[in-house]
């Protein structure tokens, strides 16, 4: 394997071996905080004892994911020093700045009120304790929306220019709600929250399956269904619309993600492709099922509208691996269409009145549509992020860097070790947090907890 | 005038990130420092309270870590850039014994057998605390840096020099470890502590001499600096501070002044580090990268500190605040795990 022996590409490897494992886990942080801001919200209010111990349990699973988020972020802010040092000192100034952001704005919050909201349960008042829960769920949103400007700001690069091959900030503004940031931002917070809401609401259908503590489940499960209710419609808008803002910004990457090759004549509509082969080699789809029109119809909003293909690019400028990305992208709308499909389905039975202690159970397939669900948002956000960063290439700073002179100048030998050591180390945390995260679920929940 | 708006802002930047780094020694410092520790207890229940003292704490402490990077990256791009490429084998070994540790913290909780898990988070422990000292080693034993760029070897930092820095480091975490666990523990266990103390101090003042004795024979620019009129009288001073600061914690332990104690260990390391950040100013890559030249430009610095640095006090106050919540001697008699 002689791209093996290529540090630039090893260190790629590499970044996206620890981005696709960390992503894992913020997901849950971000969303699961906020529910159980709204746990303990209502346990202040209603007073009803369930949500109290609603929100311990769910603690006990936030605490596994958020320290396995926490200890597999912390190379990566590293590996921009490390591995892409050129980068770094080109980009330095906006990018650093904005890691820097994230570092006081959210990181700092988050850990602050960690332990008070983990173990602080009897030493400060219920309301004070509330807070602390606000605002480790306030520095988790925070994070991701930090993290997406740095990320979107790759995408866009606007509000700068290049002064001797640094980065200057023109305008700071521009620079963070650059022309990517508000649909990147928004789609990864719902990603976030689909994502955790359908962990909620697939969990509590698997208790109810086993008959556990069905009424203290249903509970949580109805809950996760009036999240979902407003998080996956919009989703799905969201998604659309940044789509839509690719092909404006972006059209290489929205070419490669639809292997759409040759731009469409003026009175002709550029055809769909629902499934295809894309021959990079040969510049072309070697088979396609397609839609007349309909790319047109998707990306422009009219039948003949023009798309540029991805032959408008010279072959070293158009993006690797476009078989991955096209169909990473489908398997992302797929899972959406699936948690609209639940969702719906979930809606008819509550307005039939089914979803009662005493009914539910009779209804095994719908639970099992949910616990189907579980793991299902982790990978719609993998796919995303595999479609948003491989689609990106070859560069690292849209239209500035590309990914190759991005890269410090390391001794291959070093950077296969610690690439190694990195899937090693992840896949080992993996099996070891679904042991302990099995063994908390199994276990249950406290049902004789008082405060 | 530009010029030195811009070098009146990265001088402050230079003290922001002074300051963070000092933050993140100390606390983390204290915490990798209980790591430390944990290996020399068979006691099962010392072992206990040492964990529980980190518990609520410990992602905190380490989060000043992604902060001053952040920071670092932000003000002076070059330096970070320069440096984690330059130690970029310490710095992996340092971030995978980190992820060892904070996973052998957290999962301990949920594992049938501990015992593994008790040592897993001992050794990474020893091992983060010996990467950064090294890493600190290499940084101040020089890096070859030539028009921005790393020159060196990527072993270039492996030096006698860095190690002994890096025992340097790893006795100064003990020392904090131990006076920390001072004042949350009491009876056997903190008996133990100040012992443990005694001895880590005494390494650390000694390598501290040791180290800065040895600088000057290397780097004829810190010699420079420590003959000259205008900065050598602070190196001493910061020199002498630290063999006091030593000789006040000796009073401290014997009488056992819990706070006293940690507070003169604190100081140690801040004079030792003060001393050596006199003798390498205004360079912050030693000898090759000066402060402003290394600097992001003034607008970004205004910015940053407008985001940044008026957020310090606030962190300062609410992570303040979570110490206080948990303030007090640790007590198990709780069912632990």
């Amino acid at each position: 394997m002689e791209i093996l022996q290529d540090s630039v590409f090893l260190s790629r490897l590499q970044f996206s071996v620890t981005a696709l494992f960390h992503i894992l886990w913020p997901l849950m942080t971000v969303g699961l905080s906020i529910i159980l801001v709204v746990f303990e919200g209502l346990w202040l209010k209603t007073a009803d004892i369930d949500c109290y111990r609603h929100a311990h349990f769910w603690a006990k699973l936030f605490l596994l994911n958020f320290s396995v988020g926490v200890i597999s972020g912390l190379p990566m802010e590293f590996e921009f020093g490390a591995n892409w040092s050129r980068f770094s000192i080109m980009a330095g100034e906006f990018f650093g700045n904005i890691l820097g952001f994230e570092g006081a704005m959210a990181f700092m919050l988050e850990a602050g009120f960690l332990g008070i909201m983990l173990f602080g349960w009897t030493r400060v008042p219920p309301i004070m304790h509330l807070f602390a829960t606000c605002m480790v769920a306030l520095g988790a949103s925070l994070s991701a929306f930090w993290i997406l400007v740095a990320n979107s700001w790759m995408q866009t690069p606007d509000g700068i220019h290049l002064e001797n091959n640094r980065v200057v900030v023109d305008s700071y503004f521009d620079a963070i709600f650059n022309k990517n940031m508000p649909w990147g931002v928004s789609h990864m917070w719902f990603a976030c929250l689909a994502t955790s809401l359908f962990v909620l609401g697939g969990l509590s259908a698997w208790y109810i399956l086993n008959k556990r503590h069905t009424a203290f489940f249903l509970k949580s499960f109805k809950l996760a269904f009036l999240g979902v209710i407003f998080v996956v419609p919009l989703q799905i808008f969201i998604g659309h619309n940044s789509g839509k803002e690719v092909f404006v910004n972006q059209p290489a990457k929205a070419a490669a993600l639809e292997a759409h090759w040759d731009t469409n004549e003026n009175d002709k509509g550029a055809a769909w492709n629902l499934l295809t082969w894309p021959n990079k080699a040969e510049q072309q789809n070697d088979w396609a099922i397609a839609i007349p029109n309909g790319l047109s119809w998707i990306a422009t909003g009219e039948r003949h509208g023009q798309v540029q293909g991805l032959k408008a690019f010279l072959k070293g400028d158009q993006p690797p691996a476009i078989l991955l990305i096209f169909y990473s992208f489908r398997l992302m709308v797929l899972i959406g269409m699936y948690f609209l499909a639940v969702m719906l389905w979930t809606a008819v039975a509550w307005i039939s009145g089914r979803l009662t202690v005493e009914l539910i159970a009779n209804n095994p397939l719908l639970l099992r549509a949910w616990i189907a669900a579980i793991p299902l948002g982790y990978l719609a956000s993998e796919c995303g992020w595999i479609v948003r960063e491989v689609g990106r290439q070859p560069w690292v700073i849209y239209g500035i860097l590309r990914t190759r002179d991005a890269a410090s100048v390391l001794p291959t030998s070093v950077v296969a070790s610690t690439l190694l050591a990195f899937i090693v180390v992840y896949s080992i945390l993996f099996v070891l947090f679904l042991i302990f995260a099995s063994r908390i679920i199994r276990k249950g929940p406290d049902l004789t907890l008082t405060p | 005038m530009d010029n030195e708006i811009h070098t009146i802002l990265a001088n402050i930047w230079f003290l922001i990130i002074g300051l963070m780094l000092f933050l993140y020694v100390v606390l983390d410092g204290f915490d990798l420092g209980v790591g430390i520790l944990s290996l020399f207890t068979r006691n099962d229940k010392h072992r206990a309270i040492m964990m529980t003292s980190l518990e609520s704490i410990w992602d905190a402490n380490e989060t000043w870590l992604v902060l001053l990077g952040g920071a670092l990256f932000g003000a002076f791009p070059l330096v970070f850039a320069i440096t984690l490429q330059s130690l970029y084998v310490p710095v992996m070994v340092m971030i995978f014994a980190l992820i060892f540790r904070g996973f052998s913290f957290e999962f301990r909780h949920h594992a049938k057998d501990i015992t593994l898990w008790n040592l897993g988070f001992g050794y990474s422990s020893v091992l983060a605390s010996l990467a950064q000292g090294i890493a600190f080693g290499g940084l101040i034993g020089g890096l070859l840096v030539f028009d921005g760029n790393y020159q060196g070897k990527v072993w270039g930092w492996f030096t006698p020099f860095s190690l002994l820095v890096s025992v340097g480091v790893v006795s100064g975490y003990a020392l904090l470890g131990a006076t920390y666990l001072m004042i949350k523990t009491e009876g056997s266990i903190q008996v133990k502590c100040i012992y443990q103390a005694y001895v880590a101090a005494a390494l650390q003042i000694t390598i501290l001499i040791a180290v800065i004795i040895w600088i000057p024979r290397f780097n004829p620019y810190f010699a420079a600096r420590w003959a000259n009129n205008l900065s050598g009288p602070y190196i001493s001073f910061f020199l002498l501070l630290a063999v006091f600061a030593f000789f006040m914690l000796l009073s401290a332990l014997q009488r056992r002044f819990e706070i006293r104690a940690f507070f003169w260990s604190v100081i140690i390391s801040l004079a030792g580090f003060t001393a050596v950040a006199i003798g390498y100013y205004p360079f912050l890559i030693p000898a090759s990268l000066g402060l402003s030249q290394a600097a992001s430009s003034s607008k970004t610095l205004i910015f940053m500190l407008a985001g940044i640095g008026f957020l310090i006090p606030i962190m300062l106050v609410y992570s303040g605040y979570q110490y206080l919540v948990f303030r007090g001697k640790i007590q198990i008699d709780m069912p632990m795990e």
